[in-house]
């Protein structure tokens, strides 16, 4: 690995400060992805700003029908927590199956929002319940969030602080692990709610998005079987050899499906 | 360098790292607990876990610098200051849950660390708590059947 | 007379104290006062010409110490690394190809990952550093990483003096039986079929720390290896040193399966390295170079022709395979694609005619060599695939075509039209045993049951044989020291096998001592004059019965000593339960005061001395032992998303006489995830247009992980011990994976049939489990 300066930051500002005076500098959360890419020297950051001491960036509050994550929580911490647990089932499960029991003890879901991996799962979580994530400077909707492979609208310098999701009245979440990895070759959360039906996908494409032909057969009627014969096309989705495109096009329709039926399964 | 602090295995141990240096380098090489063992380097195989702070986590992901202060629990420490092994120590060895032994300190981590939020897990239960570990000599079955065992026997305890 | 030695307790391991507790020690926790850091250059490129290397960055790089280039190495006329296989003749009777392979590359590199340096500094991560700024230049050549299509005229050519890169053109059988009997048959049934590349994964990477006293001119190798005297003799020669001048030992090993097995270049250039610089060297792979250094196994593709009655009776059979061997011979070059599968081909089956051919060819791959089987799970593989596929394409019960087939026990001993002798065994009643284990009655009821949640479920029963023995000659020796220490040093290497325990089990049982008063020692050409290693199952069957034979010699030196003490004849003096006795006089004395009295010279016969009863044997095995048995299963296949779950395991083997079943257990156990890791989820790939290596990291190769392992339901069937060694054993190291592949890929394809899915190749990925079903359906 190669040297860099650590620094660990006691506020929000201070975060930034210090990440804007590096030359090339990055925040370090949970340090899940960050770490593994800096090994194989494929990352040489010249400065780590360490978030673990920022308390803003804490807890978990629900108020209302809005739950609102701290950016330094743990993935762990949000799958064991009771209230997303009996509000949001959906999140809990998706938290709680990303990597393993100890990566989900240091990762952070603000790390992996910022970080944009196309096979993460959170971006699926906050696209696909339509969430806000909050930064030391704006609100930005997960609409716009999301820009690409590894891209977010985050600016140079910017910190994400907390992710905000509204309770949305059904969703579910089914992922499709890759067999060596782990991470999602495919994952779909579909929700429904006051402002409509959300199906974002994960795995499937350079970055999460949304399916569109499946939400509006979703729309009309929120049921598994809405989504017969309604098929994703496969232009624009991966294909490595873990799955060809083709196979990913199916198995969204086909999680899609499942993920409805969750949904239906459960109260959100 | 930065002189680091922390309580490993219930004892207050200081050295000196550089910010690059993982958490599995500095117990093994500054604190020589060779017990962690690193079989990869993709925080794949889990052979690294130790607990930080009560949660198992890979010490090959961690940097040292960010465990400063933290108490840490590794292989060395998991038994009784007169030996006695703990009951999953205990187990693994009844059930012949090892052979070669290299995966078997992060397995021991992760079960100790399992059984302690989920003290009644299910078969199905502990095979996905174990899913971070890879073990390539045993095929699981004893692994699992020495946590299930180890959740009975804590129980009495 | 000594009493027969009873075995067959479950006993707890003593090894697991230091393991549980963080006490092993493997490589990386071997550290020697000023050592140095050893780290490699490697081709980034599959074929290409090394047009020039510039070490002069490297060079003053801090802490380097040394950069061996392979044209130093080339010039220092070292030999090159060596090959034993032994097929090594032509089905026209001239040589195969042994190409020169050397430990660094100088003038063309076959494989990405061949090392063409190597760097000496201060610490691991300045040699990579330094390793990094070597500055090579290649030209790149056409390169060929796939097996069949390395034998094709255009194909890129690895070797000069090896045309279509051919390395072996094998035979072994009878051509002339088989085709008349293809010609004429009722049936004939064909399939092509592969066996996916494999990588085998030891939890620990390989590493080493070498070391070199000027003053005596000794070498030291602490090395990662599973293979450690017949390595030293190997090693010795290429370095062109006495073998005596290398002491060569293993610490605890993390791991092995074959992979640390061979030779390999880096601890030889460690070696020469720890000469120039007088300090100890140390190496440990990462993951990464593992992948890429490690031989791989198994990659091979099979075409498998069943000619049968019209009653179903298997009348000849015909498997011709193409196996890659890699780049270069490794350590035992073609063996495994040719004569290791040819061995055991035809398995459990009375077949009158079987024709084995194989071509081993070259690619642009790392060196493939012995893994958990090496041929004989290929073997299985192939007469389990074509046998599940015959019932299907004639319309006959699976299990009813195999129970036909089996050799019957009154036809023991057979030899079979490959020429193995199968000395005893019971296949029939093995196979009843496994179909009475795995519910048949409540067959039925899952399947509706998975039905009814939208999944196919599918079963299979595969018998199976395989050989074990590895290499024949062995040796164990027992000393006995003042303080009630008994030392037990062997040839073999259990590198998580539990021998600590099952061996020393063997001793102390024999000698009527406990087990904790014995202080084991395996894996150091000091410890014993030679040693077969690990490989081929061999530990307790060979090793065992080295050691059953040195205890038994140290109880007829103490029945002489004992009549000594007691003064009585020698012929009078029976041993049990740790005393001798006289029959004539009801004198006895203890084990334990003879071996007191045998530190004492003057307590002893005239013709011995103090240290008398320090006994060395050496135990040869006859021919290989055939462990053999019957898997079932059962698997939920989704149509849907074509995922495989492997439901239930069963598992029933004969493994002679079993020493300690519980060990015994996991060896099965573990055998069999490997077996559905090659089955399901595994398989080294390379590009096949730039021949980089693919699944490089655990991130892409998958292991098999806790939540893909059904629950295994093991016994033994031991009602067939073998005569072939003195314990009656037969390996059971290897057998899971014979079994476990080719029974849940037929599960697989039995709750596949109503698709019409005839045959899938492994791994079964998901992907093409729903591609047959689609393509199927379409």
């Amino acid at each position: 690995m190669d040297t860099f300066t650590f620094k660990r930051a006691a506020s929000v500002a201070e975060a930034v400060a210090a990440a804007t005076a590096g030359v090339d500098a990055k925040f370090l959360a949970g340090g899940q992805t960050l770490l593994p890419v800096m090994k194989q020297g494929l990352a040489a950051p010249s400065d780590l700003v360490s978030l673990a001491r920022v308390a803003a960036m804490q807890g978990i509050g629900v108020n209302g029908g809005m739950i609102s994550i701290g950016a330094m929580m743990r993935h762990a911490d949000v799958a064991a927590h009771g209230e997303i647990k009996a509000l949001l089932p959906a999140l809990s499960v998706l938290a709680g199956g990303i990597a393993d029991p100890h990566v989900r003890n240091r990762g952070t879901i603000g790390g992996s929002l910022a970080n944009n991996d196309p096979a993460a799962d959170y971006p699926a979580a906050v696209l696909g319940l339509g969430a806000t994530v909050v930064t030391d400077r704006r609100r930005i909707a997960a609409d716009d969030f999301f820009q690409g492979m590894f891209t977010t609208a985050l600016e140079a310098g910017e910190l994400i602080t907390r992710v905000e999701f509204p309770v949305p009245e059904r969703a579910g979440y089914i992922k499709f692990p890759h067999p060596a990895s782990r991470y999602a070759l495919v994952g779909v959360m579909a929700s429904k709610s006051a402002q409509g039906v959300r199906v974002a996908v994960t795995g499937a494409g350079a970055c999460v998005f949304r399916a569109t032909a499946l939400e509006q057969a979703l729309a009309k009627s929120f049921t598994p079987g809405a989504l017969d014969g309604v098929a994703v096309g496969a232009d624009d989705l991966t294909s490595d050899r873990a799955g060809s495109a083709s196979y990913r096009a199916h198995l969204i329709t086909v999680l899609a499906k499942r993920a409805v039926a969750r949904a239906l399964e459960v109260r959100s | 360098m930065t002189e680091l602090s922390m309580t490993v295995n219930g004892v207050v141990r200081r050295a000196a790292a550089a910010p690059t240096v993982l958490l599995s380098t500095f117990l093994r090489e500054s604190l020589k607990l060779t017990g962690t063992h690193v079989g990869c380097d993709t925080s794949q195989c889990g052979a690294c876990t130790v607990i930080v702070d009560g949660r198992s986590i890979k010490s090959c992901t961690m940097l040292a610098v960010e465990a400063d202060g933290a108490a840490i629990t590794t292989i060395e420490g998991v038994a009784k200051s007169d030996g006695t092994l703990h009951p999953v120590q205990e187990a693994f060895r009844a059930h012949h849950a090892l052979q070669c032994g290299f995966c078997t300190p992060g397995m021991v981590m992760a079960s100790v660390a399992l059984l302690a939020h989920t003290p009644n897990p299910t078969d199905a239960q502990v095979r996905h708590g174990l899913e971070g570990n890879m073990c390539r000599c045993t095929g699981y079955q004893n692994i699992v059947d020495a946590v299930l065992a180890a959740s009975q026997s804590m129980k009495g305890a | 007379m000594t009493e027969h030695a009873r075995f067959g307790k479950s006993q707890v391991r003593v090894e697991d104290q230091r393991f549980l507790t963080g006490q092993g020690r493997y490589i990386d926790d071997v550290n020697r006062p000023k050592q140095k850091h050893a780290a490699f250059v490697r081709s980034p490129h599959a074929h290409a010409r090394v047009v020039t290397m510039d070490v002069s960055a490297a060079r003053a790089l801090p802490g380097v110490a040394l950069i061996v280039t392979g044209a130093e190495w080339a010039a220092r006329g070292f030999g090159p690394l060596p090959c034993r296989s032994p097929s090594k003749v032509n089905r026209d009777g001239t040589p195969f190809k042994e190409p020169t392979r050397h430990c660094l590359a100088s003038d063309t590199v076959r494989y990405v990952g061949e090392p063409v340096a190597m760097v000496v500094a201060g610490t691991a991560d300045e040699a990579r550093r330094a390793a990094d700024a070597v500055i090579v230049e290649y030209a790149e050549l056409a390169s060929v990483t796939d097996r069949a299509a390395a034998l094709g005229d255009d194909a890129a050519q690895l070797w000069p003096e090896v045309p279509n890169n051919l390395c072996l053109d094998f035979e072994q059988g009878n051509r002339a039986a088989v085709e008349a009997a293809m010609a004429t048959a009722k049936h004939v049934v064909r399939l092509d079929m592969g066996n996916n590349r494999l990588t085998a994964v030891p939890m620990e990477p390989r590493g080493a720390i070498a070391d070199f006293d000027a003053a005596t001119g000794q070498y030291t190798l602490v090395n990662c290896s599973q293979n450690i005297h017949a390595n030293r003799d190997l090693m010795a020669s290429m370095l062109k040193i006495d073998k005596a001048k290398l002491h060569h030992l293993a610490p605890d090993i993390g791991g092995g399966f074959g992979a640390k097995n061979s030779v390999y270049s880096e601890p030889v250039v460690m070696l020469y390295a720890a000469s120039k610089v007088g300090c100890p060297i140390k190496w440990i792979a990462d993951r990464t170079e593992a992948f890429l250094s490690d031989t791989h196994g198994r990659d091979q593709q099979s075409t498998v022709t069943l000619a049968l009655d019209e009653h179903g009776k298997f009348l000849a059979l015909h498997v011709d395979t193409v196996g890659n061997v890699g780049a270069a011979c490794g350590t035992m070059g073609p063996f495994t694609p040719t004569g290791g599968t040819a061995r055991t081909t035809g398995s459990v089956y009375a077949i009158p005619a079987i024709l084995y051919t194989s071509k081993a060819v070259f690619t642009n791959t790392v060196q493939t060599d012995p893994y958990r089987g090496a041929g004989r799970p290929e073997a299985v593989f192939h007469v389990e695939r074509i046998v599940e596929f015959a019932a299907r394409t004639l319309g006959i019960d699976p299990v009813a075509l195999r129970r036909q087939n089996l050799i019957k026990t009154e036809q023991l001993p057979y030899k079979t039209a490959v020429g193995l002798e199968i000395d005893c065994g019971d296949f029939p009643a093995v196979m009843e045993r496994v179909l009475a284990m795995s519910d048949r009655p409540g067959y039925a009821a899952r399947v509706a049951t998975s039905r009814a949640k939208g999944l196919r479920r599918g079963f299979a029963v595969t018998p199976y044989l395989e050989t074990s023995g590895g290499a024949p000659h062995e040796e164990a020796r027992l000393a006995f020291r003042a303080d009630g220490t008994v030392v037990l040093s062997v040839g073999t290497h259990s590198t998580g096998m539990g021998h600590e325990t099952a061996l020393a089990q063997i001793a102390a049982d024999t000698l009527g001592i406990d087990l904790t008063r014995i202080r084991f020692v395996q894996a150091d050409t000091d410890a014993t004059s030679i040693g077969g290693g690990h490989g081929g199952s061999r530990g307790i069957e060979v090793g065992g019965s080295a050691v059953l034979k040195v205890a038994r010699m140290v109880i007829e030196k103490a029945r002489g000593i004992a009549a000594h003490l007691l003064n009585s004849h020698v012929d009078d003096i029976t041993f049990k339960a740790g005393v001798l006795s006289d029959t004539k006089t009801g004198q006895s004395v203890a084990l334990d005061a003879v071996i007191a009295a045998a530190g004492d010279t003057s307590r002893l016969p005239q013709d011995m001395s103090a240290g008398a009863l320090d006994t060395t044997a050496k135990f040869e095995r006859e021919t290989y032992t055939v462990p053999n048995g019957a898997h079932a299963c059962e698997v939920e296949v989704d149509p849907e998303t074509g995922v495989i779950a492997v439901d239930k395991f069963w598992c029933v083997d004969d493994f002679g006489s079993v020493i300690n079943p519980m060990l015994a257990d996991g060896q099965v156990m573990g055998g069999i995830v490997q077996g559905l890791g090659q089955a399901l989820l595994e398989e080294v790939v390379y590009d096949p247009q730039t021949g980089q290596l693919l699944t490089a990291s655990l991130l892409e190769y998958a292991l098999p992980r806790a939540d893909h392992v059904p629950r295994m339901e093991i016994a033994f069937f031991e009602g067939a011990p073998t005569k072939r060694n003195p314990l009656g054993a037969k390996g059971s190291g290897e057998a899971g994976c014979c079994g476990a592949t080719p029974v849940i890929v037929n599960a697989v394809l039995d709750a596949l049939h109503e698709y019409g899915v005839r045959h899938i190749e492994m791994p079964l990925t998901s992907e093409k489990v729903w591609s047959a079903i689609t393509g199927a359906s379409a």
